[in-house]
């Protein structure tokens, strides 16, 4: 039953996911070829200098983007279970219907998970080979927010699309801004550190968020 | 009587304030074909709803297979096969992805059954389901809810965007299946005419309560509409035993139970002048209609 309900899964993201893959890849190699350009015109040495002297990363146009592929891919995956109200078909099935949401919410943040890895190592690779470890590191640390954040918004974008009312979804979207505003608040490099690990608690918070979503559902919420 | 496969007891629903119904009570049999009938807006929807356990009625409780459907363990629902009104599936899969997705799923589920229905629809195996028509859509449906082979089929408005072939020819598959492997359904449709073919029970809704619930044949077999002359602006009073009287151009018509002597007795006792007194069985269409009315 888990293989059938990845291979339903699947089946709303597969032309998303490589789509998804290609964004974020051509994105990363873009902001890579930036870095890449002041190297090539003043040298890694001005490069490492404008790192440690000014407080930037230089892969600021990734800032946005794991939270956009989030939404997304939570609306193409949840948008037509809850077109025509599909999700009784889904909650119909013989299968535990809290673990059938989280199912369906672990295979998105799943592969959304894969994606990010596949940043993460795409810039590690570069970056370890033209800056020292302590700014590599420092880069990396600077962007983990960044994927926190798509992958909250993942899930707080699944809570809102199984909301069963329009009133209710409004009041969700405002909250999930918030939400996803504190991933935000600061440009600095390394300015969340310390945060991280509440970061990390809030995503594991907003995975329950859809089951309240799922009970409001099944008790025939409407507008 | 058999043992129920469904139990629905004072089952009271509102929507805002306005009631739906109170203290809805019904039990449907193993092996018997009901029909939920009634107008739209008497809550047939709405029970079919909280018999699958995706509303919350306001009180009562509904038991099916002897489980509370709130608390329903997924093995009892392998059991029920659910048909969703307007032929709802997952149309971004094609009919070959669906049956592969569902058949994981249900231990006795019957490829066959489904792809035989599915060769007679014109599509390609790899057509997806949202580009079908709407009766083609319907049909894919249908097959699937045939191939889990469950034991209870509780089917919302089965015969919508059907053609009259194929609508006459799923109404006597289903029949002869539900016959001979001893299968309940429940379930509706607007067009009753395929209701008379197939059901054994009926429950006739009006707004707020249950009209009658009995067996079809019994209800043809009793339920007569009277007509006879009368006086222009005769008032027939409507009574427990008499339904939807009315007095158009100096003739009078009226349904009920009851004999023609009763009726006779009953029109005597209550002065309205009456001549040419004609009753008459009827089928179920019209029967419904003599039991809500034409409005």
């Amino acid at each position: 039953m888990i293989k059938a309900i990845f291979y339903k899964e699947w089946i709303k993201m597969r032309y998303f996911y490589p789509l998804s893959a290609l964004l974020l890849t051509g994105f990363t190699l873009y902001a890579l070829l930036r870095i890449q350009r002041v190297i090539t015109f003043r040298g890694v040495a001005h490069l490492w200098e404008v790192l440690l002297e000014k407080e930037v990363v230089l892969i600021d146009t990734l800032q946005y983007l794991p939270m956009l592929l989030g939404i997304l891919l939570a609306l193409t995956q949840f948008v037509p279970e809850m077109s025509q109200k599909r999700l009784k078909l889904t909650l119909h099935l013989p299968f535990p219907e809290r673990r059938m949401i989280l199912l369906m919410e672990g295979i998105g943040a799943g592969a959304l998970t894969l994606l990010l890895l596949l940043q993460g190592a795409i810039l590690w690779g570069y970056l370890a080979t033209v800056l020292p470890p302590e700014l590599t590191a420092r880069i990396l640390l600077t962007s983990l927010p960044w994927a926190l954040a798509g992958l909250t918004l993942y899930l707080l974008t699944a809570w809102i699309c199984l909301e069963p009312t329009w009133r209710r979804r409004i009041v969700n979207i405002l909250i999930a801004a918030a939400i996803g505003r504190l991933f935000f608040l600061s440009d600095l490099p390394e300015a969340y550190n310390g945060m991280i690990p509440w970061l990390v608690l809030l995503l594991a918070g907003s995975l329950f968020f859809p089951l309240l979503s799922t009970w409001r559902f099944k008790q025939g919420c409407q507008d | 009587m058999r043992e129920p496969v469904i139990e629905c007891r004072n089952l009271t629903h509102y929507y805002g304030d306005r009631l739906i119904y109170k203290n809805l009570s019904f039990e449907i049999p193993r092996g018997r074909i009901l029909g939920l009938l009634g107008k739209n807006g008497t809550g047939k929807t709405t029970t079919i709803n909280i018999l699958n356990g995706y509303l919350q009625p306001r009180s009562g409780e509904c038991l099916i297979f002897g489980e509370d459907i709130r608390r329903m363990r997924p093995e009892t629902r392998a059991r029920i096969a659910l048909l969703i009104e307007g032929h709802v599936q997952y149309a971004f899969m094609t009919i070959e992805q669906i049956e592969r997705f569902y058949a994981r799923f249900y231990p006795t589920w019957d490829r066959d059954a489904y792809y035989g229905l599915m060769e007679k629809l014109q599509v390609a195996p790899r057509q997806r389901i949202s580009r079908m028509s709407c009766g083609q859509r319907s049909q894919v449906a249908l097959g699937l809810i045939l191939a889990q082979n469950a034991e209870l089929l509780i089917l919302d408005d089965f015969s919508m965007g059907l053609d009259p072939g194929y609508r006459r020819l799923f109404v006597e598959y289903l029949r002869d299946y539900a016959r001979s492997e001893e299968k309940t359904v429940f379930l509706t449709s607007h067009i009753i005419q395929d209701m008379e073919k197939l059901v054994d029970d009926c429950i006739i809704m009006d707004y707020g309560r249950i009209l009658i619930q009995m067996p079809v044949r019994d209800l043809l077999g009793r339920f007569r509409r009277y007509t006879f002359t009368t006086a222009d602006g005769a008032i027939i009073p409507e009574s427990k035993e008499i339904y939807n009287p009315g007095v158009i151009n100096g003739r009078g018509e009226l349904y009920s139970f009851d004999s023609p002597e009763s009726i006779r007795g009953w029109l005597d006792r209550t002065g309205i002048p009456h001549g040419d007194l004609w009753s008459e069985t009827l089928n179920l269409e019209d029967a419904f209609i003599g039991l809500t009315g034409k409005y």
